[in-house]
């Protein structure tokens, strides 16, 4: 479904990715697993359009999306729940919500889909007037996760959502993922917590210092390496 | 006792031309969190256009009006474009700096374009001031306030009840959330631009038009007083840059009246002064880090 292939994106002179290549199947989750600094925001960045690449292209069953505005690659179905959820702090949860839909003008569709959200999130129903930064960790990447699917997303990128989320929280989290996916949203998920992470996943990817270095599915290595090298890299951990 | 109403509502009615100014202002800096210091001189352009369809073609106030705003606006798009646009997700200092280059370029070509130092602008109405007990109205002075409050309720309406306004909000919250939701955030930030120093162009008439003149000085006078009843009423709040254009109004209103028209100036900084110093989020600004005016953390 997403083909991305010798991604080079740069700050300044700096390339956090060197020439980045992965694909990501319809109807599965695909996750992406490093250590911080190795890029994967960076490359959830490029792919949603805020960044743009300097080398390599990204398709979206076969259309390029690199070098489109943001704004059209949610209109081609990608929506990106960033990472630390970035929600609207002083707009109420239901105008976040109609925010999501910004691209979207089917009115009646777009209410209908906010009683789903709120159908789907208990806690957001029961919040709806309230302000977006008023509400806890947990309930903000709710928000988060229900902004994105607002604009009907066929793929779904996600960013570290467990990042500084109490367990229970977590565990909500990542079912709420398998369910996503079950009802027929593909999923590309970047992950420090790789033992949730290879719970739910497909498949998997491990990014370190701007490039793959493993491409396989959950059971093709043992976890403790994965996650060694997902918290580590390889390179310190050999040390 | 009757001085101190009639000065009251003379400082009210002038304060209202520095509430539209400060609410220009404060749409800027609320969208951009940047400092426009071009935003009076881009008012004064326009002022200039107006000056020259009234001496050279003899318009009507009306017409002056319709073209004034309309040059701000262009005016406004220009700065934005130039100062605003290619800095947009840092620098804050480097815009505000570029903007003021920009502001002696205006006011350069204005000079060079229309060398004299004043230019005839025409009055909105002729007609006797209303009087009321003892006070007396100036008819202008009551389209000012009018209009003050007027485009108050128009801004409200539009941030709070329209499309646009939800993505204008949504780029104040966080722009690169903004981006992800697929707004797009360059235009929607040109737009408010323009609109905002639309709203600068009829403060600028309304005054103009008060003072039946035009001179290059307008610019920086529109830029600090638009600034200083923005500071009062609080950074990026909208009901405050009124309530602070208001309370500025009276003020000097009440200065001039006791102290003379020299201290009418020094009262004014005297009064910004005084808010940053004991409660610097101005009236009707949150406060410091809870604000829309707060650093965005992107
Ligand atoms: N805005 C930025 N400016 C400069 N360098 C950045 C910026 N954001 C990230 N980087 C650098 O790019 C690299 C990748 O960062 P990032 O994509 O955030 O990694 P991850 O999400 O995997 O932790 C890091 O070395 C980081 O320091
Ligand atoms: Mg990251």
């Amino acid at each position: 479904m997403l083909d991305v292939t010798d991604l080079v994106t740069a700050y300044g002179k700096i390339e956090a990715l060197k020439g980045v290549s992965l694909q990501v199947e319809g109807g599965k989750i695909t996750c992406l697993l490093g250590p911080n600094g190795a890029g994967k925001t960076t490359l959830m960045m490029t792919i949603a359009g805020v960044l743009q690449p300097r080398r390599g292209s990204i398709r979206l069953k076969g259309a390029e999306l690199a070098g489109l505005s943001p704004a059209r690659i949610v209109s081609q179905g990608v929506a990106l729940v960033p990472e630390n959820r970035l929600v609207f702090p002083h707009m109420s949860v239901y105008e976040n919500l109609l925010a999501g839909a910004y691209q979207r003008h089917d009115k009646a569709g777009v209410n209908a889909d906010i009683e789903r959200m709120y159908a789907r999130f208990p806690q957001l129903h029961e919040r709806s007037e309230q302000m977006a930064g008023t509400l806890s960790g947990g309930e903000q990447q709710m928000l988060a996760v229900a902004r994105a699917l607002m604009s009907q997303p066929r793929l779904l990128l996600m960013d570290e959502p467990s990042l500084g989320l109490a367990p229970l929280i977590v565990a909500e989290i990542f079912n709420i993922i398998a369910e996503l996916n079950r009802d027929g949203t593909t999923i590309f998920l970047v992950e420090q917590n790789a033992h949730m992470a290879l719970q739910v996943a497909h498949q998997f990817f491990l990014m370190e210092q701007g490039r793959i270095t493993f491409k396989g599915t959950p059971g093709q290595l043992a976890e403790d390496e994965v996650i060694q090298r997902a918290y580590l890299g390889t390179r310190r951990a050999a040390g | 006792m009757i001085d101190l109403v009639q000065n009251t509502i003379d400082g009210v009615m002038i304060g209202s031309s520095y509430g539209l100014l400060a609410l220009g202002f404060t749409l800027i800096f609320g969208v951009m969190r940047r400092l426009n210091l071009s935003y009076g001189p881009s008012i004064m352009i326009g002022g200039y256009v107006g000056t020259v369809l009234y001496v050279q073609y003899g318009a009507g106030p009306l017409a002056v009006a319709g073209t004034m705003i309309l040059g701000a606006a262009i005016a406004g798009i220009y700065v934005e474009r130039l100062c605003f646009a290619p800095m947009r997700m840092g620098a804050g200092i480097a815009s505000m700096v570029s903007s003021f280059a920009i502001w002696m370029q205006l006011e350069q070509a204005a000079i060079l374009v229309l060398p004299r130092h004043t230019y005839p602008f025409p009055p909105l109405t002729t007609g006797a001031p209303l009087e009321w007990g003892p006070f007396l109205l100036r008819l202008d002075h009551l389209i000012m306030l009018g209009c003050a409050l007027g485009l108050t309720a128009a801004i409200q309406f539009a941030l709070y009840r329209t499309r646009f306004g939800l993505a204008l909000r949504a780029i104040i919250g966080n722009p690169v959330a903004a981006h992800l939701v697929g707004i797009n955030v360059s235009v929607a930030v040109m737009l408010a631009f323009a609109a905002a120093s639309a709203i600068g162009g009829v403060a600028g008439f309304l005054v103009l038009s008060v003072d039946q003149q035009v001179t290059p000085m307008f610019g920086m006078w529109a830029t600090l007083k638009g600034l200083i009843a923005m500071m009062i009423g609080g950074l990026g709040s909208i009901p405050g840059a009124i309530l602070g254009g208001l309370l500025l109004g009276v003020v000097e209103a009440h200065c001039q009246w006791y102290f003379g028209p020299q201290i009418r100036d020094l009262a004014a900084y005297i009064v910004l002064f005084v808010f940053l110093l004991v409660h610097p989020g101005g009236l009707l600004g949150r406060a410091p880090g809870s604000d829309i005016a707060a650093p965005r953390t992107p």
